[in-house]
């Protein structure tokens, strides 16, 4: 079922998109993978290695380009990851229209909203990447639309489109400190009252700021803050004697970040 | 015993060194012209006789392998190495090969590719897969290269389990645990025994799957230096069995140290976890320790957690010691000392570092004392201490490589210091250099000449009428070693005298104005730094002027006895083990152990370092420095130091060369230390050189941290055990 | 006023989370106060710890002060909005007596800075 519908999206995706290729690239659409994928022709044999559903990559792929290019001013970057799971990576002003897209669109009906994420990567400039899991129950697939913000910012709430991300960015919001507009009610989840900080931010330190325990002289639970500062936990998985550094591959996933920030 | 390395049936010979005659091919070698070649396409010009490894490794392209090391012979027997060469129809192993004009190398081409995952399929096929349980998880050259070079399928389908290969292992001692299954016979630990440890006991048996790494017959493999080979071991055949099923080593922390349990200084990592040491590990360092460590540095690290002193002490009417509050022992102490007044006195012991020598030294001096002192001592005739050249190895450790005749006096350097006497079994390997050796006959892992253990040669040499002073004249870079246990004998200023003399007479008919000659070993880390501070080597002023109150800044020897005081003396220990010093003390006041603090220590060579901390000193122990600034206060006349930066700052200000760390300053004025030495009346002693440190049984508990050790008594123990077997 | 003219100035356009305006940022913080300080006789009242009105106040008016520095609109605002989720944990009585007395730290003691205790109490 879902096949049909995707592959009627990529037929529609022949007829207006492929005519002008040159478009393709000059809207702020990156696929990143496909092209090479579909070049390669060369079956793979391994048998550990996991094999492509070279079909669904395709719907997916051309799936992904419809949504680009229906919504342009929103969309920065398309991109499947090892795994051919399609994330939408978006402007922070566009967040609650491509949702209510992805949850109305006929060809879509991403209408459950089943998680939001946070990542935090203190390097980059916009230091929270907010990230939303859909499942359109109708056609059985799953897409991933990442966002981002930093301390200060507010991000728009989708409450009005998904009622179950009222507790996630409650969650977003105790953990990370991410600033839901017009959210209806948010405070904390998960933390204790009087809490300070978000835990989730990675320069939050794992043993916290603040130990608890209770005070006999005075019979209650007392807050002190914490004296033993926590060991720097640096694992080390280059041997001592290590030989051959220059072999040692290490595969950098390739940072999705987004395009150029908009004015 | 072999001088050119190479001896093993199933080695590649290598061309170098296949006999003495060929030991000079790389000096000559040196006018032959440049060739090309050309790895991965990239030109190179090296030497003829340069391996295809080396030439690989100067552009920067590392090859794999298991058996081959820089520091050992070139064994060529693991064939991980092997690289394409253009025209060539096999590949071939780029560390026994020499390269030849023109070579194209292919270092990444499908050909070496399969070669090595050939190569690492075979070793697979018989080594067992139990990583998750073997010691050298994580830092295993063969799961490491399995991953970057092997097959990532396995064709191994023993469903039977009747295949792989197993090994009995072996009982080499207590420093090492042996696996001998997960054994790939890359030779490394038999080439290192015979080439740099100088033991010839490791070897191979059978052939083909058959073929077994052992020792021939029950014997235990007993060296100081026998750690090194868990180091060289590329897989978990031989792990350190001290630390054995401890920790992983990715989940330790690494702090990069300095040893200090003998003169050299060797350059160390302290792994740490939860607060305590679990293994040390030597660091590169090529001007002391090369990449070995002494087996008492490596494996003494246990005693560090054990005797030790967590809770300042003093004692009561009855004379027990009994453990109290820093303050109360702080003012007990100072109160004793404020009567005591001038009449305090100190002792330093050989694990101190130079802020609590200089800082007690300054409180010392402000209350009016001036009997600081080292437990070892020193000549105080002639020049004294007032030149360092005359209490300095003025060659430098990695200067013995290029001396061509080393004389020995009154030392055992394979047990006073064993990487310095690897070094001088290197030289004496590799290049073309002598040795000889005044004092008792002991086994030095080398061939030398035995000049007699009497004082009588040491003088007939001095004045240049015996007959080994011919070589001495002939040598280029002659070399005299005087063993600082020496200067613990009466005469000791006429054997330095003499020494200084004789060398003085040789370096002004030597061509080289830049060779020193004389060189001293040192027994203990604090030593040189304590004489460059201004302590007063040796007891016996304490013994003449018997104090009020005694400080004993580590000082365990047991140079100093209750005996030598008078009764109302009331002695301070201020050190980390409850040792010889602690035994006889009033008052204890804990210390740090060098893997606790950070402190200054100067090795042998005159070559500043610094420990680090690794883990905090137990219980209320505290940093030594900061005891002495801490009971200063409680006297009245607070040191003007409150951090290690201001009392560097006054290191400094006593001696400049003690925080330029890393670099070894060199000693002057031999001739005029000479001259003063002609002053010395002394006459030299009838009763012959002799050294503490004769048999291996003697190297391991030298100081308050082996003593307190363990493994290191295990050691003793094996060693004697050794003794008794009939082989 | 000068810092609202300030803030136009940088080059960065920002997303303004409650206020426009540094004066509103103010207000804000203004009306904040004033609800906490309404809040405090009837949180005495209603909880069982050992701090008076007065007491209460001041610490209020110290966790403000803290803040006084404080210039970027933006960053006021999020400030106001977790005094604002505090005051609500207070009020509902969601906060027990014991995270209201977290407030004070009644129990830590205060470092040594000198030598001489510094050694005796082990700490650097």
């Amino acid at each position: 079922m879902a096949s049909n519908i995707l592959r009627k999206l990529s037929g529609t995706f022949k007829n207006v998109g492929l005519a002008g290729s040159r478009r393709v690239n000059a809207a702020p659409t990156v696929l990143s993978r496909h092209l090479s994928s579909e070049t390669q022709t060369e079956p793979e044999s391994r048998p550990t290695v996991r094999k492509p559903d070279l079909v669904a990559r395709a719907h997916v792929t051309d799936f992904g380009r419809y949504v680009a290019e229906c919504l342009p001013k929103f969309i920065q970057k398309v991109q499947l990851t090892g795994t051919d799971e399609l994330e939408l990576l978006v402007a922070p002003e566009g967040i609650v229209p491509v949702i209510s897209f992805l949850k109305d669109h006929h060809n879509a009906q991403f209408t459950n909203l089943s998680d939001i994420g946070g990542v935090d990567v203190p390097s980059r400039m916009y230091r929270f990447e907010v990230v939303y899991n859909l499942l359109s129950v109708r056609y059985n697939t799953r897409i991933r639309v990442k966002t981002y913000t930093d301390e200060l910012t507010p991000l728009d709430s989708v409450n009005d489109v998904h009622k179950a991300a009222n507790w996630y960015e409650r969650e977003i919001w105790d953990m990370f400190g991410v600033f839901f507009a017009d959210h209806p009610d948010l405070r904390r989840i998960l933390t204790d009252y009087g809490f300070e900080g978000h835990p989730f931010r990675k320069d939050f330190p794992l043993s916290g700021f603040v130990e608890l325990r209770y005070d006999d002289t005075k019979k209650r639970v007392v807050v002190e803050p914490l004296e033993l500062a926590q060991e720097f936990r640096r694992f080390e998985l280059n041997s001592p004697w290590e030989q051959f550094p220059n072999f040692r591959d290490t595969t950098v996933i390739e940072e999705a970040a987004p395009a150029a920030e908009k004015k | 015993m072999l001088r050119a390395p190479l001896h093993r049936a199933l080695s590649l010979p290598n061309l170098r060194q296949l006999s003495p005659a060929f030991r000079n091919l790389s000096t000559t070698s040196a006018q032959l012209e440049k060739i090309e070649v050309f790895v991965d396409d990239k030109p190179v010009m090296v030497e003829p006789g340069t391996t295809v490894l080396q030439a690989a490794a100067m552009v920067g392209v590392e090859i794999p392998r298991f058996c081959y090391h820089e520091r050992l012979a070139v064994a060529g027997n693991c064939r991980m190495c092997l690289v394409e060469v253009e025209k060539s129809p096999k590949p071939v192993a780029a560390c026994a090969m020499p390269v030849m004009k023109g070579w194209r190398i292919k270092t990444n081409s499908d050909m070496t590719k399969k070669a090595r995952e050939g190569v690492m399929e075979f070793l697979l096929v018989n080594h067992p897969l139990d990583c998750p349980i073997c010691d050298q998880g994580g830092e295993c050259d063969l799961q490491d290269q399995s991953m970057a070079f092997g097959s990532d399928r396995s064709r191994f389908t023993d469903i039977q389990f009747d295949g792989k290969r197993a090994v009995e292992d072996k009982d080499v001692g207590p420093l090492i645990k042996t696996v001998m299954t997960r054994c790939i016979h890359c030779t490394r630990c038999i080439r290192f025994a015979s080439e740099v440890a100088g033991v010839d006991d490791l070897g191979t048996t059978g052939r083909g799957s058959d073929m077994q790494v052992g020792t021939y017959v029950e014997k235990m493999f007993l060296s100081e230096l026998s750690g090194n080979v868990i180091d060289l071991c590329p897989v978990g055949a031989l792990t350190n069995k001290p630390f054995a099923f401890t920790a992983r080593p990715w989940e330790t922390r690494k702090t990069e140290s300095v040893d200090v349990l003998d003169a050299l200084g060797s350059n160390i990592v302290v792994s740490t976890r939860t607060g305590e040491v679990l293994r040390i590990l030597p660091r590169l360092n090529e001007e002391i320790n090369e990449e070995w460590l002494s087996d008492k540095s490596r494996f003494a690290c246990d005693g560090l957690k054990r005797q030790r002193l967590v809770a300042p002490m003093v004692k009561n009417e009855k004379g027990e010691l009994v453990s109290c509050e820093w303050e109360d022992a702080l003012v007990s102490v100072a109160k004793a000392m404020l009567r005591a007044g001038e009449q305090t006195a100190a002792v330093a012991g050989g694990l101190a570092d130079a802020e609590s020598l200089v800082a007690l030294k300054d409180l010392l001096n402000r209350l009016g004392g001036e009997a600081l002192c080292t437990e070892h001592t020193f000549p105080q005739d002639g020049s004294g201490t007032d030149l360092r050249s005359s209490y300095l190895l003025n060659n430098k450790i990695a200067g013995i490589e290029e001396a061509d005749l080393i004389l020995l006096i009154g030392t055992n350097p394979r047990f006073e210091a064993p990487l310095l006497n690897a070094r001088i079994r290197k030289t004496y390997i590799h290049k073309e250099c002598d040795v000889a050796l005044l004092g008792p006959k002991v086994d030095l892992t080398y061939d030398y000449e035995h000049l007699g253990d009497d004082t009588a040669t040491l003088k007939k040499l001095a004045s240049g009428q015996h007959p080994f002073n011919k070589k001495l004249s002939a040598a280029k870079n002659p070399m005299i070693i005087l063993g600082g246990q020496q200067f613990g004998r009466q005469d000791a200023a006429a054997i330095l005298a003499a020494v200084q003399q004789l060398s003085q007479s040789l370096s002004s008919a030597l061509n080289n104005k830049e060779w020193k000659i004389l060189n001293i070993l040192q027994q203990v880390a604090s030593q040189v730094a304590a004489l460059d501070i201004g302590y007063k080597p040796g007891v016996s002023e304490i013994r003449e002027n018997p104090p009020k109150v005694l400080f004993l800044l580590g000082a365990d020897e047991g140079t100093i006895t209750r005996a030598d005081l008078p009764k109302d003396c009331f002695v301070v220990y201020i050190g980390h083990h409850g040792d010889q010093g602690a035994s006889m003390a009033d008052a204890i006041l804990p210390g740090a152990t060098y893997t606790e603090k950070q402190g200054t220590f100067v090795n042998t060579e005159g070559r500043t370092q610094q420990t680090q901390v690794a883990v905090t000193p137990p219980g209320m122990a505290r940093v030594d420095w900061k005891i002495i600034r801490a009971l200063s206060e409680v006297v009245g006349t607070p040191l003007p130091y409150d951090d290690l930066n201001a009392v560097r700052q006054r290191l400094t200000e006593v001696a400049p060369n003690l925080t330029r760390y890393g670099s070894a300053e060199d000693a002057n004025y031999f001739a005029q230390a000479t001259e003063l030495s002609k002053s010395v009346k002394t006459q030299l002693a009838s009763t012959p050189l002799d050294v503490k440190l004769k048999e291996l049984q003697d190297f391991f508990m030298t100081d308050a941290i082996s003593r307190a050790s363990p493994t290191m008594a295990k050691c003793v123990q094996a060693v004697l055990k050794q003794k008794s077997s009939k082989y | 006023m000068a810092t609202g003219k300030a803030a136009s100035v940088v080059t960065r356009q920002v997303r303004p989370i409650l206020s426009l305006s540094h004066n509103e940022a103010r207000m804000r913080a203004l009306a904040l106060y004033k609800a906490w300080y309404r809040q405090i006789p009837h949180t005495v009242n209603e909880n069982d710890f050992p701090k008076s009105v007065k007491q209460c106040r001041q610490k209020l008016r110290e966790e403000f002060m803290k803040h006084k520095d404080v210039k970027d609109v933006r960053v006021i605002d999020m400030l106001i909005i977790k005094g604002q989720m505090e005051l609500q944990e207070t009020a509902t009585k969601w906060k027990q007596s014991m995270h209201i007395m977290a407030y004070w730290k009644d129990t830590v003691n205060k470092k040594p800075t000198d030598f001489y205790s510094k050694f005796l109490e082990g700490k650097d």
